[in-house]
């Protein structure tokens, strides 16, 4: 009986033991050089830049990742709760409006790396405190067994697509960051007429833009307003849907275009390291990269190669906006857009 | 002096890792520029479109409960004490639904009834538009929940058959049929396992928003979900949790008060004899078709969905090497937060159940309100309270997981305890009393071998929901220390199928191989000891 006892009393010990160790050798695997990142880019695009950052400096990357389609409010709301003791030294946002409400909330540091200088004034904040790069353009995806096709995001206000049409939740995300371009562009009039409209024509509201894609892809719906690589990740699955860059004509607003952006935050742990990170994602190689994978982003910086399938920037309409406006904006619209989501 | 110290201790680990964070956020939720004010709820009681919310919460949440209970209750007796033949294959098939984010079930359905999905492709296009208008809406939302907590109800209601007193129901048999022994003797028995199942599907439901949000249909949740990560306004979103809480707090209310009408009519005394079987004679064929069936709608064609997605030695090539480590973590913590779970659980269970010290309704309540609340809540809360310069030790490791564990699934292992000591008589510690043990003795000898059955089902439980959880893990994982949970969730968005139907099978075949081995480990070392 003894035995017994004595036998489970080194059970315990060693599961005890082995478990401390665990624990102690993460410790020291954090005191290393390392640089910490939460991104809310898909970290199946994300990962593999981290990597290489990995390979190339032997800086150890520690990452926290976010996904629209996970419903989570992880990541920003991480770095907002976790301002008086930052865990975090760069925030790798896939769209420069939570950057900027970042900067509003006094969360970031300004940092001007010096790979960003031929990247447009247009995709950076002027004084530092985001820098954008590597871009998704705002398109529509539309099932291939649909014709005649949209060509003007005026197709979710038009008859011929009542109830056939799908657009993510309009708080949420990149959709947000058009809705609020269009009330920058248009003024609020012309943009609540539209939002009017579009509820009337019977649009669809989902969760995330991913799941517009699908739904359009398996035919549930004609058409949505979705990111670029939410398009191309489905055309590279041989899924029947076709990518349309929208108002394109002359008269035409444009399609607005959504950079990346990367943020140095402020009380970062590890700044040094940081920056270097922060310099190679604002790098053209970067771009090079993201252009290529299944993303298919569109490079900020001129003359970085990109595949057939990438839209260069200077070869479209784009949207003529001021993302700084466009996130006052939408701080302001946010509770009319819940009514209107009737949430 | 053993027994208060002890108990004490675990209520102040309770508050410490559940009541504190949550009081800070709760606090923050009635100040608005540094003064006391109740806007942010006046807020949300002035708006009648939470009403609506509401409604649909309760409609789903209730719904829900009833087909999970309706059809785990009968399944898990079947299961338990019947001659059906593959029962332990049915056990382990019925607890997949439990193990795979709901998420991918949905989105399954959608593959399977969307109006281009595999039906409309392969029969009527017709057919398929009425059931993507079905699926899309509450009876979708129904089917996808209740075959998801469906284990939960089977899983408690097998649990709790084995400490009926084989004896009671043989006296019973004597004058009876088994139908009447069952309505009357057994299910009576079990009745405190089938509610506290019930009232753990209902609050799982309640607090569900992947599901809803994916079919179009708007619960209450999505208040606080929207306020966290539309407005970023933590005290906004913590008061729209409240009503969350309230709800449980309601349905703990109505469990409480139907038991105490239900638990101290019939109290066996549980020993190690064999159970007793029940023979189903010539129905057993047609019994086994219907189980099949039950098992091919519920649980083969979602998990068949993913198989034939992932069926490529490549997707699970890429799924190991993204996601091995994620793997190797979230079984590492799955055990130490299901041990860490059953300990506290049993302790508090044990202290609500003898109401030992006065404040045993607030513990309960505690673990329920915390169990209830959103995961983003909780998890904010814990940032709050342990991301600190000086707690650094525990914020920056995955202590910070287990806490979140213990502060959001304590409420399962303690009521799992509640349920099983409720079926111990109290006579049996108070005869070793008598003879001059001590409460730790007692607890060693007396009273946790006799709830050994109720250990391991908390245990499993424990383990299964330490393992599949997304919602804290997401919010605190120190960083590049992720799960597969979270690895799963955040290589969707745009990752390739085949990618995420490898990770989700990876994820069923971790949890269920330690279980099964756990499991014939326990039932050789029972079958030892009975001899």
């Amino acid at each position: 009986m003894k035995r017994a006892h004595m036998k489970r009393g080194w059970a315990i010990l060693t599961m005890i033991t082995a478990l401390v160790g665990y624990l102690g050798c993460y410790r020291t695997a954090q005191r290393s050089d390392t640089v910490t990142v939460y991104v809310s880019e898909d970290e199946v695009f994300s990962e593999p830049i981290l990597k290489d950052f990995e390979r190339e400096t032997g800086i150890k990357v520690q990452a926290v990742y976010d996904t629209e389609e996970a419903k989570s409010t992880g990541v920003m709301n991480r770095l907002i709760a976790e301002q008086d003791n930052p865990q975090a030294d760069v925030y790798w946002a896939n769209e420069p409006i939570r950057a900027e409400v970042l900067k509003q909330k006094g969360i970031s540091a300004p940092y001007v790396s010096p790979n960003a200088a031929d990247i447009p004034a247009a995709f950076k904040d002027p004084e530092g405190y985001w820098t954008g790069f590597s871009a998704r353009a705002r398109v529509l995806i539309v099932n291939n067994k649909v014709n005649p096709k949209p060509h003007s995001i005026l197709a979710y206000t038009d008859p011929r697509w009542r109830g056939r049409a799908v657009i993510a939740n309009p708080l949420f995300g990149t959709t947000t960051v058009e809705i609020a371009a269009l009330f920058t562009i248009w003024g609020e009039d012309r943009a609540m007429a539209f939002m009017a409209e579009m509820k009337k024509n019977g649009v669809a509201i989902s969760p995330s833009n991913g799941e517009s894609a699908d739904f359009v892809a398996s035919g549930q719906f004609d058409f949505s307003l979705v990111d670029s690589d939410d398009v191309v990740s489905r055309l590279r699955r041989g899924e029947p849907v076709e990518m349309i860059y929208p108002d394109q004509g002359e008269n035409e607003i444009g399609c607005l275009i959504v950079p990346n952006a990367v943020v140095l935050i402020k009380g970062a742990p590890h700044p040094d390291a940081a920056r270097r990170l922060i310099d190679t994602l604002l790098s053209k190689a970067t771009e090079r990269k993201l252009a290529f994978a299944d993303c298919a982003q569109i490079p900020l910086h001129p003359g970085v190669e990109t595949p057939p399938d990438v839209m260069r920037l200077d070869k479209m309409h784009v949207m003529s906006v001021n993302y700084a406006d466009v996130a006052r904006k939408m701080m302001e619209i946010q509770p009319y857009l819940k009514r209107w989501a009737g949430l | 002096m053993a027994k208060r110290l002890v108990l004490t201790s675990v209520a102040i680990l309770l508050a410490v890792a559940g009541l504190l964070p949550i009081l800070a956020m709760l606090v923050k939720s009635v100040m608005v520029d540094d003064h006391f004010s109740l806007a942010f709820y006046q807020e949300l009681l002035a708006s009648g479109r939470e009403v609506t919310l509401m409604r649909h919460s309760m409609a789903l949440s209730t719904l829900t409960t009833l087909f999970a209970t309706v059809i785990g209750l009968p399944l898990g007796i079947l299961l338990a004490k019947t001659d059906l033949p593959l029962r332990q294959l049915f056990i382990l098939l019925f607890t997949i639904p439990l193990l795979v984010p709901p998420y991918i079930t949905a989105v399954s359905w959608f593959n399977l009834l969307g109006r281009d999905g595999l039906l409309a492709r392969y029969l009527d296009p017709s057919l398929a538009k009425t059931t993507s208008a079905w699926l899309f809406g509450l009876p979708g939302c129904t089917l996808v929940l209740s075959s998801t907590f469906l284990p939960i109800v089977m899983l408690l209601t097998i649990a709790s058959l084995k400490t009926v007193n084989p004896r009671l129901e043989e006296a019973g048999q004597l004058v009876a049929g088994w139908f009447s022994v069952l309505r009357g003797i057994t299910i009576p028995l079990i009745l405190p396992g089938v509610l506290l199942a019930a009232m753990l599907v209902f609050l799982l439901t309640f607090g569900e928003f992947g599901v809803p949000a994916f079919l179009g249909y708007d619960v209450f949740p999505v208040e606080s979900f929207t306020q966290f990560s539309a407005f970023y306004n933590f005290s906004a979103a913590t008061a729209a949790a409240i009503p969350l809480a309230v709800v449980a707090f309601l349905v703990l209310a109505a469990e409480r008060f139907f038991m105490r009408e239900k638990t101290d009519q019939l109290r066996p005394a549980p020993d190690g004899e064999q159970r007793s079987f029940i023979g189903l004679g010539p129905l057993r064929r047609w019994v086994l078709a219907l189980v099949s069936l039950l098992c091919l709608i519920i649980v083969v064609v979602p998990v068949l969905a993913l198989l034939l997605q992932s069926a490529t030695t490549s997707a699970y090539v890429e799924a190991l090497n993204r996601a091995g480590h994620s793997l190797l973590r979230s079984v590492v913590y799955a055990l130490v937060g299901a041990t860490l779970l059953t300990s506290v659980g049993f302790l508090s269970g044990y202290l609500i159940q003898t109401r030992t010290l006065p404040f045993w309704r607030s513990v309960d309540a505690l673990t329920i309100f915390l169990f209830a609340l959103p995961s983003t809540v909780t998890g904010i809360g814990l940032i709050s309270l342990w991301n600190r310069p000086w707690t650094n030790f525990i914020y920056t490791t995955p202590a910070i997981i287990i806490l979140g564990y213990l502060a959001k699934y304590t409420a399962l292992t303690s009521r799992i305890t509640v349920s099983t000591l409720a079926q111990i008589p109290s006579s049996m510690e108070e005869a070793a009393q008598v003879v001059g043990a001590g409460w730790v003795r007692r607890m060693g000898v007396i009273v946790a071998p006799l709830a050994r059955h109720g250990l391991v089902a908390g245990w499993l439980v424990g383990y299964i929901f330490c393992l599949r959880d997304m919602g804290i893990t997401m919010m605190v994982y120190p960083p590049g220390h992720e799960t597969l949970p979270v690895r799963i969730f955040t290589l969707m968005a745009n990752g390739s199928p085949q990618l995420i139907a490898a990770l989700c099978v990876i994820m069923i075949v971790a949890t269920l191989l330690p279980l099964s081995m756990l499991w014939m480990v326990f039932r050789t070392a029972m079958r030892g000891g009975a001899r």
